[in-house]
């Protein structure tokens, strides 16, 4: 029997992992290890992924891999158990403390004026960089969750000048899955912090505990922060921390980092290990009796083999012998063993293979578990169903119910919409346009009183005003849409919607966490290229990537809105709607043309944790809309505005720097009107048309406010609705913006770039074409 | 060329140079996050802020 034909709210124990390679790798770091108990507690609204519970949290995984993990049925279900040992007498062992582990002032302190270089390591979603802001007082953003951050970020702790701290991207383990684990296990192995500050979730510490003794074996001074010990604790579990400490042979420092509590004392502990350079006392947590010793005795047969190799690479020896034994490649490779030492590895292997009953992989996850249920045993009481997970249990009945989630999905897209243009962004933003005009005006009249020059009364009033004012009357609609994204990724609700859509991703070729990316760039195009890296394979984030940018960014809205004013004045909704639903349309087919050409094949398997749902934190939402305001700000008074200089410089002036009396003759219509036969069939030949299509390039909020430059006498009495139709649809689809060029390059390299910039022009031209001929037919 | 004109191309040389410098700002601390320079809200690149 399989994990697949296993009943709603049933129990089993995983008999064997099936699956090949760094997906079965992937599944044993997650705890599907054979001797653990899972509960399927529900089917996505599609019937496909489930998800699951083992050691005490949510996974989802799709029914194909289910079907790859063999089980034999339980009865009951799984429950939280109960300690046998709630609070011991352990003594406090005093670790990473000076005056208690060693005598103070002895130990083997490096010199004082050294850089202490700290690592940031924790699993997805463990609060990672809500620490790294207490540590550092710095505002990085914060989400709910897995793989918010996708890069490294440096920080000073707070008065600790001569520190340097890393927030990593969140790990489950040290075998490298996704790009963001590469990035993670190369800082620890490669760049040898001085110190280790390993953050693990108190209230999953089974699975959490499994990445501390992957880094136990680095042999780098370390420090476990015991995070959300308060939500432990609030419901009426303990961890016995003295216990805890003695059993890993490194300092656990207990913290909330959401509550500020226990940094100091993290901090304390933190620089001191590093300082006397404490490593762990524990590198080693294979145990003789465990089936029989196989392990035990396999681990260190081979530890002895590569100690040689080991120290000449650079790696720990406990690691490395771990990872040779996992037929870890990477590791292997850099130890440079000989065919003789690999030969007697594959035979050593083979044996404790046979004594123990388990392959090589399953083997050390299972060692590694085996130690983490026994000191949990020992110091851990685990606490009730929490209130968080009881309250996430009740938003899912609703959120992610069979019935429920895709309805309640289209629901709050539409609520955000309709709050986003009519009530709240777009009452702001009528307030903040009033506002403009009238200050336009009252400059307006203050030039004319001064009988100020035409020419300069032209640039301020029609150049400067009308371009940049157009512009900036969007800040509400902009850092509402934000506000509103934001509130979706902090309270954990993004994560349901991947699970829920993974079945028709799927359907063109990607998987559920695919639509993380997607949601993010209708904010913005840059981070949703960014966050690609969550993803673990090179062809769902090239895929991805080139399908991101169609979602229609927040920068696009001005246009819409602009023209919506102008042609659309009714049907406000059905115009938004309309292009909204056409992006997504259009990025449909796209990735069916790609699935079946660029990127054949298969999604990746669909293993995701699932976190409770949180309250979003007013700090960090303000945090992030005041720095998306101040980005929206920063470049309409710089870059939008010299644009919008000199637009107007341009079409006022021929080569000669005569002034024109008609714009025909101007240097921008010469310039821009080498495109004007290619937008031809588009019905977009207008030379006007054409240089704001090409200052969009820069920053999409130009096109308005160029259009609003060359059209002085109102775009509505230039241009026709078919014309506008047509404008719509080419500024959708076409080229995205040049940070976001930068990002996709800095991705993919300069010619997945490039290409994008052609692709979607061309994308962009046809459908815009076919737009135009509709609209003549009509 | 009156007073009042003087005025005012003071106060544009003043903005269009603030517009340049800002912009040339931005780019050099740009990180290409699409921050525009202010590098601490998303943290998305690794070009942020202090990268060793």
């Amino acid at each position: 029997m399989t994990l697949k034909d296993l009943n709603l709210s049933e129990s089993a124990e995983i008999t064997k992992v099936g699956g090949t390679g760094a997906l079965r790798q992937h599944f044993l770091d997650m705890g599907l290890i054979p001797g653990s108990e899972v509960t399927l507690i529900k089917y996505a609204p599609l019937g496909d992924p489930a998800e699951l519970s083992v050691h005490g949290y949510e996974l989802t995984l799709r029914l194909d891999d289910m079907a790859k993990i063999d089980i034999i049925p339980k009865e009951g279900s799984e429950k939280a158990q109960p300690s046998k040992k709630a609070v011991s007498a352990t003594a406090h062992p005093g670790l990473g403390e000076g005056g208690k582990f060693h005598p103070k002032g002895s130990g083997n302190p490096l010199p004082d004026d050294t850089t202490l270089t700290f690592a940031l390591v924790g699993n997805q979603n463990s609060g990672k960089t809500t620490l790294f802001n207490q540590l550092t007082g710095s505002n990085q953003h914060v989400g709910n969750f897995p793989g918010v951050t996708v890069d490294r970020k440096d920080g000073v702790i707070k008065g600790h000048p001569n520190t340097l701290v890393t927030d990593l991207p969140g790990i489950y383990s040290m075998s490298p899955y996704s790009s963001e684990e590469i990035v993670s296990r190369s800082f620890v192995m490669d760049e040898k912090p001085c110190g280790i500050i390993n953050i693990v979730d108190a209230t999953n510490i089974e699975r959490n505990l499994y990445l501390t003794m992957q880094l136990l074996e680095m042999d780098i001074p370390m420090v476990v922060a015991l995070n959300m010990m308060d939500e432990v604790r609030g419901n009426g579990g303990t961890i016995d921390i003295n216990a805890l400490e003695l059993a890993l042979g490194v300092p656990v420092v207990p913290i909330s980092a959401a509550k500020n509590q226990g940094i100091d004392e993290l901090i304390e502990h933190a620089i001191h290990v590093a300082h006397y350079r404490e490593t762990p006392l524990k590198h080693d947590f294979c145990d003789e009796s465990d089936n029989g010793g196989a392990v035990h005795r396999c681990r260190h047969a081979i530890y002895h083999l590569i100690e040689d190799h080991a120290a000449v690479a650079g790696i720990p020896p406990h690691f490395a012998a771990s990872k040779v034994i996992e037929g870890d490649k990477l590791v292997i490779d850099q130890l440079k063993l000989d065919i003789n030492e690999l030969e007697t590895i594959d035979h050593i292997v083979l044996q404790m293979e046979t004594e123990g009953g388990l392959d090589r992989s399953a083997a050390i996850a299972d060692m590694r578990y085996s130690f983490i249920f026994k000191i949990c045993r020992e110091s851990v009481k685990k606490p009730g169903k929490s209130k968080e997970s009881l309250r996430s249990e009740r938003m899912d009945s609703i959120l992610t119910g069979k019935w429920t989630a895709i309805p309640f999905f289209a629901l709050i897209m539409l609520l955000i919409s309709f709050l986003t243009f009519n009530v709240i962004g777009g009452t702001l933003q009528n307030l903040l346009a009033a506002g403009i005009d009238a200050l336009t005006e009252t400059v307006d009249a203050a030039l004319t009183r001064g009988n100020v020059s035409p020419i300069l009364h032209g640039l301020v009033i029609d150049g400067i005003f009308a371009g940049v004012g157009s512009v900036l009357s969007f800040l509400p609609i902009i850092v509402t849409l934000f506000f509103f994204l934001s509130l979706l990724e902090d309270s954990g609700y993004i994560a349901r919607v991947a699970f829920f859509m993974d079945k028709l991703l799927r359907k063109v070729g990607l998987s559920g966490r695919s639509i993380v990316p997607m949601l993010i760039g209708f904010g913005c195009t840059v981070p949703a290229v960014m966050s690609t890296r969550t993803l673990p394979s090179e062809r769902d984030r090239k895929m991805t990537i080139l399908l991101t940018p169609f979602m229609s960014c927040a920068a696009k809205m001005p246009i819409y809105a602009f023209f919506v004013d102008a042609f659309f004045e009714g049907h406000k909704a059905l115009i938004f709607a309309g292009l909204y639903a056409l992006g997504i349309i259009v990025s449909i087919l796209v990735a069916l043309l790609f699935r079946g050409t660029l990127f054949k094949g298969e999604a990746v398997p669909f293993v995701m944790e699932l976190p409770n749902y949180r309250m979003p934190s007013a700090g960090n939402v303000g945090r992030l809309l005041w720095e998306k305001a101040k980005d929206f700000l920063q470049r309409a008074f710089t870059i939008i505005l010299l644009a919008t200089i000199v637009i107007w410089l341009l079409q006022g002036f021929d080569f000669r720097f005569n002034a024109v009396s008609d714009a025909k003759d101007s240097m921008l219509a010469t310039v821009a009107g080498f495109l004007v036969p290619l937008m031809k069939p588009a019905g977009l030949g207008d030379w006007k048309i054409c240089t704001s299509l090409l200052t969009g390039f820069m920053a999409k909020e130009s096109v308005v406010s160029t259009l609003e430059v060359l059209y002085v006498q109102g775009i509505q009495n230039a241009l026709s609705v078919k014309t506008a139709l047509s404008f719509l649809v080419f500024s959708l689809l076409y080229t995205p913006c040049v940070a976001a060029i930068a990002s996709i390059k800095r991705e993919l390299g300069h010619k997945w770039a490039v290409g994008v910039v052609l692709w979607q022009c061309f994308v962009a031209w046809l459908f815009a074409v076919i737009v135009h001929l509709i609209t003549i037919l009509f | 060329m009156n007073v009042p004109d003087i005025i005012v191309m003071t106060v544009l040389a003043i903005t269009i140079g603030l517009a340049i410098f800002g912009a040339i700002r931005n780019r050099k601390k740009g990180c290409g996050c699409g921050c525009g320079g202010s590098c601490s809200g998303c943290g998305l690149s690794e070009n942020c802020k202090d990268k060793k």
